[in-house]
């Protein structure tokens, strides 16, 4: 909790490392992940730094690595993934890796490129076959086919006549190939407008997809072979094919040649299959060797360069033997810091200690909070609003009860909160399992990292279900209600037979002041709403009435709390000024006005009942009337609210009105005098004159500074200087003398002020939204319920089965959908936009920025 | 009817894409940190942290020029692409003009280098991968512009701009200029014209983007023109008559014989006066740099407004003129020439 609602207390340090240990020091500080760098060169170019050679080199590491994997991948190669962590290899150790990632590449590539040549000449080979096998089919059609075309005529008797191998005056040639099936008809279109029609092209598709040597994807191919005459259409057919990029292989013309090429072919294709199979299984080896430590190297790389990106944020001392660093960290880390140094100093084997130094500073350190797995989840509530500023009240840890508990006042049905609570809690205790499952979408990564918060919010809706006695809309009679009809009926008659006379009558009246029918057993139902009321004609009143009023309650102790959380921070500060000009002048309104308001409420429950309802006043009316002083005379018999509210009230009233000058004047005024009488004692004493009960924050920051004991002759100028800087900064902070412009502060306070005194208003009445809220998901389950349930449970035998059957599945379908999903992100919303704007605009700024630290782990997780 | 209301409904998102893109064009202060390097990889090391990011990450060995223009386009088409495939009615017609351009272009590149002889393997190369077309590489069996017209345009979307310069005469030189030419007037026209047929806001923002594309061709045209044996006549049929020019200044500019009187033409029209005119800076800014700044300019004023398809043109225009300064760069780079390094176009500031 004190770690929740402060951020950790920072620290600006500067460190000095020597040359040779700060890679071992930044590497240890990576994996603790606690130190966040500053960058103390942010004009330089990426180019332009000290490691740039190293970080080039290690970007060509991941490169092959990226080839690696994508050559695995594509063999499908599983890639072992042993889930440890190996630290940041040494320097040394990176020149090794190197020469094993550059080997590994180059075998890589040679049997790449051998496989390919061979894969080339097996497409080749193959395609040759295809060839063979789709001519011979050609010239068999042309002489089987009965109803040949003229130009078959030709080509077979031409085929016939080479068959025979007789010279012709006229001779056909013919040049065979084969193209990427998509590109064909372009080329037979070409083919023709080139030729002016006079080639024949016979074409047919090659059924298996064939694999393309360069790319290792799956081509669909043509086999075609076209027919023409002279010497002019050769060059120019040729021609064309090379455009279209198709093969061209000789195709003998006599049968008997044919056959015997492809024999050979075969022979070919038989001998480069074996020599081929070797060779992938030698890829095989050498990528499931890779494929062991791809991971480990991935990680090792990674956090090189990580821990080179971070050394060229460092300044280089003059003599180059050591490096300056700036970090901000949290002081309860700094002992775990200095051993991490300390190892890493061992690791390198360096002997001289690295020094760290405290510094002080005037700007604002970063916000850091320590969360868990619980809090994780409201902390990005609250971060997504806005980072609180260093060292402010930090609204989460309330978040975490208030945030469910409001959700559930507007979502409250015990149904609906018991299905969210165990989706949460199968989510949380699946985590580890489910975790790698974030990272596929989005949307279940939303409900993934909110799973503390869909529990708490599903127990909390159980808890207000259970108060408005709603369960999918029905109540539920645990403890028997106090009302009955029973005084309405003969005495003499047994329970079953009031039953068949109740169900015959429309309406019953139960009237808690007539005494001989005996509606109220005056035993209030022990917990949560009487389920009379869900059978009554008046519930939608009664509950609106319950709910509305409730919610101004919870608003306003809500609120309240916000102004009293602003108290701490004013405190914290030891800004007695703001207590004094802003925070009790805060309380005063609120209370006066709305916290009468909630004590009017309460009072009118717990003294007005059914026998004296009518005398009881309109408390909003009441309330206006208490801003216009007006009282009517008129009371109709019935006895004043209280005696003397009309002076308790007049009170109140002239109490409120002055709070709002009192806001927006006493804390700039008592400013603008303080800053003058500073301005006449500082023109007496001369401007130099520090805070004196400052000083001894400054000495403490100065004592921290030698800690390690070493390099004291070196730190001696830094010390003074530093001790400037936290003077300077006491005085800046301990009260606001310094140069402040007074026409701002007032601009500010007038602003603030405004705010405050609107807000209350609207806040409260933002605050109803609780009840609208709720009483929209009530009347929707109730809809929910009468209109698809009701209807098959109505029905009797058979078809009632079957009617139930299709009317539960409706329901239950309707109820994830509509009910939890989107009524319960509706009423989250809600629940948020009450903590951002009503809650948090009482105290919180949200001005600063967040913590994040150099981790090794959470680069990884980025990556 | 095109109507701005219902713009969002086809092409919203793609809009918002095309605006993403832009967002990722390089800054001044980028393009200042660029001129500081010293090596090629000093400039992979920069790109790195722009929106081209590890763009060059896979490239094995030394890094070269020609490499770093080849992944610079092969980016730029990928966002194209991206872009096109989404695409439809207009906008898709729309996008399909823009690659035109580039498919003249690569349609001349290819009969030059037919014309002096050189592998139709190594033009290609060359080639913008922007204006591909399936018959591109069987360019190299046309001998006249007929065969040409036959044989390997009249598929393509280029068929009706070639129709005016079909003759029996055989490719040379002067042709292949006068083939740019007309077809690229006859593209401008076409463009011109459909961008009107869309209408709305997208008519107006073309109309000024390729009117000035247009008198930029007319300008040019009429400077390299003087001094070889193109007629005046044939000049005159060469000028695109889409832009603010046409028709006074044209047939002004066809008149004209000298720079002189071409400049006494850009004087009627005064964004064009101060092309012509010495800015005095002492910077000897050549005209074509100023042509480029001016589209520039246009091309980013058509992001001023919304609801348009001119800013897919305007993006693809300003990333190729980006790539233009980054291979600039690199050129002056890689050889050491730091005395013109500053020659680039600004983008955005």
């Amino acid at each position: 909790m004190g770690d929740l609602f402060r951020s950790q207390e920072m620290t600006l340090c500067q460190l000095f490392l020597q040359a040779e240990a700060a890679y071992a020091c930044v590497s240890e500080l990576g994996e603790l992940g606690l130190v966040q760098f500053r960058d103390l060169k942010p004009d330089t170019n990426a180019f332009q730094r000290k490691f740039v050679n190293e970080i080039r080199r290690c970007d060509e590491m991941e490169r092959k690595l990226r080839y690696l994997e994508k050559e695995i991948r594509k063999d499908g190669i599983p890639i072992l993934d042993t889930g440890d962590n190996p630290e940041a290899p040494n320097p040394r150790e990176m020149v090794d890796l190197e020469a094993t990632l550059e080997k590994l590449e180059n075998e890589l590539r040679e049997v790449n490129a051998y496989a390919e040549s061979l894969k080339k000449n097996f497409l080749e080979l193959t395609e040759l076959k295809h060839i063979l096998r789709k001519t011979q089919t050609f010239f068999e059609e042309a002489l089987h086919d009965q109803h040949m075309t003229e130009e078959a005529v030709g080509l077979m008797t031409e085929e016939g006549m080479m068959a025979g191998g007789q010279a012709a005056g006229l001779r056909l040639q013919s040049v065979a190939g084969v193209i990427l099936r998509e590109r064909l008809p372009a080329f037979e279109r070409m083919l023709w407008r080139v030729c002016r029609g006079n080639v024949f092209l016979k074409q047919a598709e090659i059924d298996t997809a064939l694999e393309d040597p360069a790319t290792g994807d799956k081509v669909l191919k043509s086999v075609f072979i076209i027919f023409f005459q002279g010497e002019q259409l050769k060059t120019r057919v040729k021609k064309i094919c090379e455009g279209f990029r198709a093969t061209l292989y000789p195709c003998p013309d006599s049968q008997a040649e044919r056959r015997e090429m492809a024999i050979s072919v075969m022979t070919r294709i038989e001998d480069l299959n074996t020599v081929l199979n070797t060779t992938v299984d030698h890829r095989m080896r050498v990528l499931m060797a890779a494929a062991k430590n791809l991971r480990l190297w991935f990680i090792k790389v990674g956090k090189i360069k990580a821990i080179y990106h971070t050394l060229n944020m460092f300044n280089v001392e003059a003599t180059n033997k050591c490096l300056i660093a700036e970090a901000w960290c949290a002081v309860d880390d700094l002992d775990k810091i200095h051993l991490a140094l300390r190892r890493g100093t061992e690791r390198a084997g360096s002997s001289i200690p690295p020094i760290l130094n405290r510094m002080s500073t005037r700007e604002m350190p970063p916000t850091y909070f320590r969360v868990n797995k619980l809090t994780s989840g409201f902390q990005s509530i609250i971060d997504a609003y806005g980072v609180a500023s260093y060292r402010e009240a930090n609204p989460s840890p309330f978040a975490i009860v208030t945030f469910p508990f409001l959700f559930a006042v507007m979502y409250g049905d015990f149904g609906h909160g018991t299905l969210m609570f165990l989706a949460a809690l199968w989510m949380v205790l699946r985590e580890k399992q489910l975790a790698p499952t974030a990272k596929l979408s989005e949307i279940w990564a939303t409900f993934f990292n909110g799973r503390y918060i869909i529990l708490m919010m599903g127990a909390f809706s159980i808890y207000t279900g259970l108060i408005y006695n709603d369960c999918f809309s029905r109540s539920v009679n645990i403890f028997g209600s106090g009302w009955s009809v029973r005084g309405q009926f003969n005495q003499s008659l047994t329970p079953d037979q009031i039953r068949t006379q109740v169900r015959g009558i429309e309406s019953l009246q139960l009237n808690p002041n007539d005494a001989q029918a005996k509606a109220w057993r005056a035993n209030p139902y022990p917990f949560g709403l009487d389920p009379v009321w869900q059978v009554s004609g008046n519930k939608i009143t009664f509950t609106n009435s319950i709910k509305m009023k409730t919610s101004v309650v919870l608003g306003v102790i809500h609120m309240l709390f916000g102004v009293f959380v602003s108290l701490t921070n004013h405190l914290h500060r030891r800004d007695m000024l703001s207590v004094v000009g802003e925070f009790v002048p805060q309380v005063l309104f609120l209370l006066g006005m709305f916290g009468y308001l909630v004590i009017l409420i309460l009072y009118k429950w717990a003294v007005y009942s059914g026998r004296n309802s009518n005398c009881a006043p309109n408390l909003l009316i009441g309330l206006i009337n208490m801003f216009l002083f007006r009282y009517d005379k008129a009371t109709n018999g019935c006895p004043p609210i209280y005696t003397g509210y009309q002076g308790l009230q007049t009170f109140l009233v002239l109490l409120i009105i002055p709070c709002a000058p009192w806001m927006l004047l006493v804390k700039p005024l008592i400013l603008r005098r303080r800053q003058q009488m500073l301005a006449r004692g500082g023109a007496m004493m001369g401007h130099q004159q520090p805070q004196p009960q400052m000083q001894p924050d400054a000495g403490v920051d100065g004592g921290d500074q030698t800690e390690l004991g070493m390099g004291q002759q070196q730190d001696g100028g830094n010390n003074i200087h530093d001790g400037d800087k936290a003077v300077d900064m006491g005085a800046g902070y301990g009260d606001h003398g310094e140069e402040v412009d007074i026409g701002e502060v007032f601009v500010h306070q007038a602003i603030h002020t405004i705010e405050y005194c609107l807000s209350c208003i609207s806040n409260t009445a933002s605050y109803l939204r609780l009840w609208a809220l709720s009483l929209a998901h009530a009347q929707l389950s109730e809809v929910l319920w009468g209109m698809v349930l009701a209807i098959g449970l109505k029905r009797e035998g058979f078809g009632g089965c079957l009617a139930l059957f299709v009317a539960f599945s409706f329901w239950a379908l309707l109820t994830v959908v509509v009910l939890l999903l989107m009524e319960g992100l509706s009423a989250f919303l809600h629940a948020l936009r009450l903590h951002w704007v009503e809650f948090m605009n009482k105290f919180y700024k949200g001005e600063g920025y967040k913590f994040e630290p150099f981790s090794f782990a959470r680069a990884e997780l980025e990556m | 009817m095109f109507s701005e209301s219902m713009f969002s409904v086809d092409a919203g998102y793609l809009e918002g894409l095309a605006r993403g893109f832009k967002g990722g064009i390089l800054k001044k202060t980028d393009y200042y940190n660029l001129t500081q390097c010293e090596t090629l990889e000093d400039l992979k090391l920069h790109l790195q942290s722009t929106d081209y990011g590890h763009f060059l990450a896979n490239e094995a060995g030394p890094l070269t020029v020609s490499v770093i223009e080849e992944r610079l386009k092969e980016k730029l088409i990928i966002e194209f692409n991206h872009l096109r495939t989404q695409a439809t009615g207009y906008l898709a017609e729309f996008m399909d003009y823009i690659t035109y351009s580039y498919m003249i272009d690569n349609v001349v590149l290819l009969l030059s280098g037919i014309l002096h002889d050189r592998p139709i393997k190594e033009m290609l190369a060359k080639c913008h991968p922007m204006g591909t077309f399936e018959q591109m590489e069987a360019i190299h069996i046309a001998t006249t512009t007929r065969e040409l017209y036959d044989a390997v345009l009249v598929d393509t979307p280029l068929a009706p701009y070639f129709a005016d310069c079909i003759n029996e005469e055989d490719l040379n030189e002067m042709n292949i200029e006068i083939i740019r030419n007309t077809l690229y007037k006859a593209y401008l026209e076409d463009f011109s014209a459909f961008c009107q047929q869309i209408g709305g806001t997208t008519a107006e923002v073309m109309q000024e983007v390729l009117a000035f594309e247009a008198d930029r061709r007319a300008f040019m045209i009429t400077i390299n023109s003087f001094g070889t044996e193109l007629l005046k006549e044939d000049r005159k049929k060469l000028y695109p008559a889409c832009g603010r020019l046409y028709p006074g200044g044209l047939e002004m500019l066809a008149q004209a014989e000298e720079v002189e009187q071409v400049k006494l033409v850009a004087d009627y029209f005064a964004e064009y006066r101060v092309m012509f005119e010495d800015d005095g800076t002492g910077m000897d800014k050549t005209l074509e740099d100023k042509f480029f700044e001016h589209e520039v300019r246009l091309n980013v004023r058509a992001f001023m407004q919304q609801f348009h398809y001119g800013v897919f043109y305007s993006l693809v225009k300003l990333k190729e003129q980006e790539i233009r300064n980054i291979v600039w760069i690199a050129e002056c780079v890689s050889q050491r020439h730091r005395a013109k390094i500053e020659a680039y176009i600004p983008i955005l500031e």
